[in-house]
């Protein structure tokens, strides 16, 4: 057999969500109607962060978590951090972004400076505002909260995969009086986040925030066909749990997904 | 971007595909990650160095910190590379030092939730209400005293955490993981470039 035997259904799965997301794509491009976005209030509130930094005359502060280059939660902060650091550009408020991890600090570095680039300020781009701070998880906290005590940022963005650190994060975010938008797909941080942050966005919205901060229609696409694979998903797991009380253990829809 | 799709692509061959797993492509390209992550790390050293001796040479607010920092830094790494790893002394400094700091750092998270906790706790709202009922239980079924009130208050305690909390968890996490596939899926088709340094599709971001 040329599949792998127990990934059969697998990749029927992964075809049926490349095709809803293609359709969808295709639609965007062709001008016809996709479902909207609703409003995610945590991605609404990034320009209000800014805009309040700028106005108090402090800086912004970025983390985007302490995930590896590889985690998704960090690649789906990299449009973010393009999207803040391109703001704080226009703006002329100044940027801290900090790191633990030295090839996301990297690929971060390239992001921040692309952005000032973009926004016709390169000049305002300043490499020493992009700081690696330890790959010891503590040491980049203390770090931060250094940073935090001397800098006072104005508003703190916490985009990533977090770990321990993210309630130490927010609440000395907080007591510095700093505005916060906590995002995070680790589900045993998102009550710290909404516990210590003004806003936070609980687990796929973090997934949905460069359809949502481009407003470009074929990114929204991915995202529609991503809601529909939850639907079916959502429907597969009623049938699952009908199935289960009338035929027990073996039934067809387990024998289908062990294939 | 082209690599980026390829390596993508050869993960998901790798993974439903005999042949992708006979070839070991995913342990190859893990082993090439490994490789530039160990380079980086040098990456890291000349920039702190570079920000913490730009701080000394200009003398800028706290500069004592940022020559600590620097004279810290490099001691430990030659004496690490002059003693191996597990040398007497570079082992000290780790346990004694390292881990201890650590471990306290970790230990103010309690404090930390406390202060959170209060502020979370005000019931300004009803779904501020419903979670203050919730802690309320859970508290009472983990804690001693619980017991001393009221001997079912673990039963329902398990209960919240056992079915409300997993349901979800298990929800928040479904949505987390077709949300991880749509952006690896918007990086493999070029739809999303902003880690190679752009935004987006390329246009303008609103």
């Amino acid at each position: 057999m040329i599949l792998v035997e127990g990934r059969v259904f697998q990749l029927v799965w992964l075809i049926f969500f490349l095709g809803a997301v293609y359709v969808m794509i295709r639609r965007a491009r062709a001008g016809l109607p996709i479902p909207e976005i609703r409003k995610i209030p945590g991605l609404e509130a990034i320009d209000e962060a800014i805009g309040r930094a700028t106005e108090m005359g402090r800086p912004v502060h970025y983390s985007p978590g302490i995930g590896s280059i590889s985690n998704p939660q960090t690649i789906a902060s990299y449009a973010v951090l393009s999207y803040v650091a391109r703001r704080c550009a226009e703006y002329d408020t100044r940027l801290i972004q900090t790191n633990r991890q030295i090839t996301v600090h990297a690929v971060n570095q390239e992001i921040i400076k692309q952005a000032y680039l973009e926004a016709g300020r390169p000049d305002a781009y300043n490499p020493d505002d992009v700081r690696f701070l330890s790959t010891w998880q503590f040491g980049y906290t203390s770090g931060v909260l250094g940073i935090f005590q001397r800098e006072r940022p104005a508003a703190n963005i916490l985009f990533g995969a977090f770990w321990a650190e993210a309630m130490i994060l927010a609440e000395t975010g907080h007591h510095v009086g700093a505005i916060q938008i906590g995002a995070t797909a680790n589900t045993a941080q998102i009550p710290f986040f909404v516990a210590g942050c003004d806003y936070a966005l609980i687990g796929e919205e973090m997934y949905a925030a460069s359809a949502y901060l481009s407003k470009e229609p074929v990114l929204s696409g991915t995202v529609v066909g991503q809601d529909i694979a939850k639907m079916v998903t959502f429907a597969f797991i009623i049938l699952g749990f009908i199935l289960e009380q009338v035929q027990g253990e073996n039934n067809w829809l387990r024998v289908l997904f062990s294939k | 971007m082209f690599i980026t799709a390829v390596s993508g692509l050869v993960v998901v061959f790798s993974r439903y595909f005999q042949l992708g797993e006979q070839w070991n492509l995913t342990t190859t390209l893990d082993r090439w990650s490994l490789v530039s992550a160990a380079f980086a790390i040098g990456l890291g050293l000349g920039n702190l160095t570079r920000i913490h001796y730009r701080n000394v040479k200009r003398r800028r607010e706290h500069w004592p910190f940022s020559l600590y920092l620097i004279i810290v830094m490099w001691a430990y790494m030659i004496l690490g590379l002059y003693q191996d790893v597990e040398g007497t002394h570079f082992r000290w400094i780790y346990d004694a030092v390292l881990m201890q700091l650590s471990a306290t750092i970790y230990g103010i998270i309690a404090f930390y939730i406390s202060s959170a906790a209060y502020r979370a706790f005000k019931i300004r709202t009803r779904e501020a209400a419903v979670m203050m009922i919730a802690a309320v239980i859970v508290m009472f079924g983990v804690a001693p005293i619980g017991d001393a009130i009221w001997a079912n208050w673990g039963k329902v305690s398990d209960w919240i955490m056992n079915y409300l909390n997993v349901a979800g968890r298990r929800g928040i996490l479904l949505g987390a993981y077709l949300g991880s596939f749509a952006v690896a899926m918007r990086i493999i088709l070029g739809l999303e470039r902003a880690h190679l340094g752009g935004i987006g599709t390329g246009t303008t971001i609103q």
